[in-house]
């Protein structure tokens, strides 16, 4: 199993400038970067920040939504991060939060189809051929010129067992995110859907990324409820019950989140809840908790946001403590 | 005078990384990066070119909002701005009618080119302005329509090189406005040699081409190409030129959109391009076809003033 740190296009360039500087002295496996859909930093330009600067961790985009963009702009930026990093740079797709893309004025009426078109579709643009068309991906008669074919994996951010299977059958890795039940849940689907296409499991990759943050004081525990305020206010239904979430709880919180905030939602944030959505603990104890994912099967756990309160120093601290273990 | 060289996106990442080193340490101004549908993104190319140098400008473009939102546009040059300092700039224009038309967009079906470019633009420079940062806007212009709204952006770039089409945009880009922008320039394929080599003068006359077939109508019909490049515009309606069509194509026309000099006539042409006004030269490809050619240039240049 291996560790890596997550960043988002909410970080600022300095953070990024600093972990491209350090990632590969810190033994660490990689970095994925979030979009933030609307916020500050662009995802292509901030990967290719890091690749540039670093030689020896795997760089991955974890996710970016093709539908906010032509799906010829992630074919030929992939292509481009590609040829930097020497087969270190992996692709992460998902759909986007629909609240996002509604304020882009996108709208994806059929989020599984649209997904596998494009799949399908970047995959033949990587592959070289001399023209692509695909009228619902308003593709006619195009002619990538990249230079050369393109190897990048590709990996899923996606929820729910129709798009889980999508990424079991079509993607290199899934990126899952929430409680430990309903991860266990995804990994066991995805394994079946695999098995019943006939494709093994080898070389298929299972990452963790959950919001994680190192506690050093009462303060550190009070992020830690606001970063699970918002993400619970997020879930759906469906995965809060697979997780044995009471929904009452979540809705008192996504009430408070409407009217006042993050911050005050935080004050009804149980412990349990913070467990569930969160790994949170002394540098040891998050190792602690990301190796106990292994025997579910995943490969890869991802360290942050929102880290701690230093953001730098628990990167470091988590980092050296996984060297330890 | 200002002094550019437009690096090929379809070249690798590392040799478009080491073109730019060799600009840079030769003492160019500028290095363009174009964007076209079919070739590298041009902001990780840029990011590259960025990584590999310390102070040389970096124009992305010309870059299409038609292709892009202007929140995509102006959200690399925030990100490079604060990685490799300010010195990343932007050229607007519509773009290659044929790309765009592959990947969905129909600038033949498109209303108000103009607006749309200036309402982009604004929505970039808002972008910029709200991240605390600011950058040059060229746009990137040919025919009457947009010149005519040339002088809102910071700089134009015009299509063509030689001297009576470019009198002829600056007296439309006055007229409009009564004003010109701060910076104009050309962007025009370019072939400056000390031994000339015909491979590379063949990229040239297929590069020019490409700028000829493209022209507005409006241009074609002013400086009277329209009849002479009927035959040649026929059989490129497939989209590819190839030789055939090339040879259809009269030689004073590709002459009129590109820049073709041995060493020894830069200068007397950069003293005519100033004495029109022109005060920005992007040298395009082929002259970024090698470090040879990209040293050749800068020989030239330091033969004439700047």
């Amino acid at each position: 199993m291996d560790l890596s740190v997550g960043l988002t296009t909410s970080s600022s360039v300095e953070m990024v400038k600093w972990f491209a500087h350090n990632a590969d002295g810190l033994g660490l496996r990689g970095v994925w970067i979030g979009e933030d859909i609307g916020r500050p930093q662009e995802i292509f330009t901030v990967t290719s920040l890091i690749l540039l600067e670093t030689k020896r961790v795997n760089v991955g985009i974890g996710v970016a939504s093709p539908f906010i963009r032509n799906i010829t702009t992630v074919a030929r930026a992939a292509a481009a991060l590609s040829e930097i990093s020497s087969g270190r740079f992996r692709l992460g797709l998902g759909v986007g939060g629909l609240q996002d893309l509604a304020s882009m004025g996108v709208q994806v009426e059929k989020p599984l189809e649209s997904m596998r078109r494009t799949l399908q579709t970047l995959r033949s643009i990587w592959r070289g051929e001399t023209s692509v068309t695909d009228k619902e991906l308003r593709l006619e008669n195009y002619k990538p010129q990249y230079g050369h074919p393109v190897d990048t994996p590709v990996f899923m951010g996606v929820r729910g067992p129709k798009l889980l299977s999508l990424a079991a059958e079509l993607a290199d890795g899934v990126i899952l995110s929430g409680p430990r039940e309903y991860v266990k849940e995804s990994i066991e689907l995805i394994r079946e859907r695999r098995l019943a296409a006939g494709l093994t499991e080898r070389g298929f990759s299972f990452v963790l990324w959950v919001p994680t943050i190192m506690l050093s004081d009462e303060r550190d525990l009070e992020l830690a409820k606001k970063v699970v305020a918002v993400v619970v206010a997020d879930t759906p239904d469906r995965l809060l019950e697979t997780a044995g979430v009471s929904t009452d709880e979540v809705n008192t919180i996504r009430a408070i989140m409407r009217g006042s905030g993050a911050k005050e939602a935080a004050r009804n944030v149980s412990d349990k809840l913070v467990d569930e959505f969160c790994i949170s603990g002394d540098a040891e104890r998050i190792c602690e908790i990301f190796r106990s994912y292994s025997s579910l099967g995943i490969n890869e756990a991802v360290f942050g946001p929102p880290y701690g309160r230093n953001p730098k120093d628990a990167i470091q601290q988590v980092a050296k403590a996984w060297g330890r273990t | 005078m200002q002094l550019g060289l437009n690096l090929n996106i379809n070249d690798a990442i590392p040799e478009t990384m080491a073109k730019s080193r060799e600009a840079e340490r030769l003492g160019l101004d500028y290095i363009w990066i174009s964007d076209l549908p079919s070739q590298r993104y041009a902001p990780v190319v840029a990011s590259a070119a960025a990584s590999a140098t310390e102070r040389i400008r970096i124009g992305f473009g010309l870059i299409s909002p038609f292709l892009h939102t202007p929140q995509q546009l102006a959200s690399p040059l925030t990100t490079l701005m604060e990685a490799y300092g300010e010195r990343f700039e932007l050229c607007i224009g519509p773009g290659d009618r044929d790309q765009l038309r592959r990947v969905g967009v129909d600038l033949d079906r498109t209303e108000g080119i103009p607006t749309h470019l200036l309402k982009a633009k604004d929505k970039i420079q808002g972008s910029l302005r709200d991240r605390g940062f600011g950058c040059k806007i060229w746009l990137g212009a040919q025919g009457p329509k947009l010149l005519e709204i040339a002088s809102s952006f910071d700089g134009v770039l015009l299509n063509y090189s030689s001297p009576r089409m470019i009198e002829w945009a600056l007296r439309i880009i006055r007229k409009a406005k009564g004003e010109m922008p701060e910076r104009v320039g050309i962007f025009a394929p370019s072939y400056v040699y000390k031994s000339f080599r015909p491979e590379i003068h063949r990229i040239l006359q297929y590069a020019s081409a490409t700028v000829a077939l493209g022209a507005s109508r409006s241009v074609l019909e002013q400086f009277s190409f329209s009849e002479m490049l009927e035959p040649a515009l026929k059989k490129f309606a497939s989209g590819t030129l190839e030789s055939s069509v090339l040879k259809l194509i009269p030689s004073m026309v590709i002459e009129e959109f590109s820049i073709l000099k041995c060493q020894h006539d830069l200068p007397t042409y950069l003293d005519e391009l100033r004495r029109l006004g022109i005060d920005h030269v992007v040298f395009a490809y082929p002259q970024g076809y090698s470090i040879e050619t990209i040293r050749e240039l800068a020989e030239a240049l330091s033969r004439g003033m700047r």
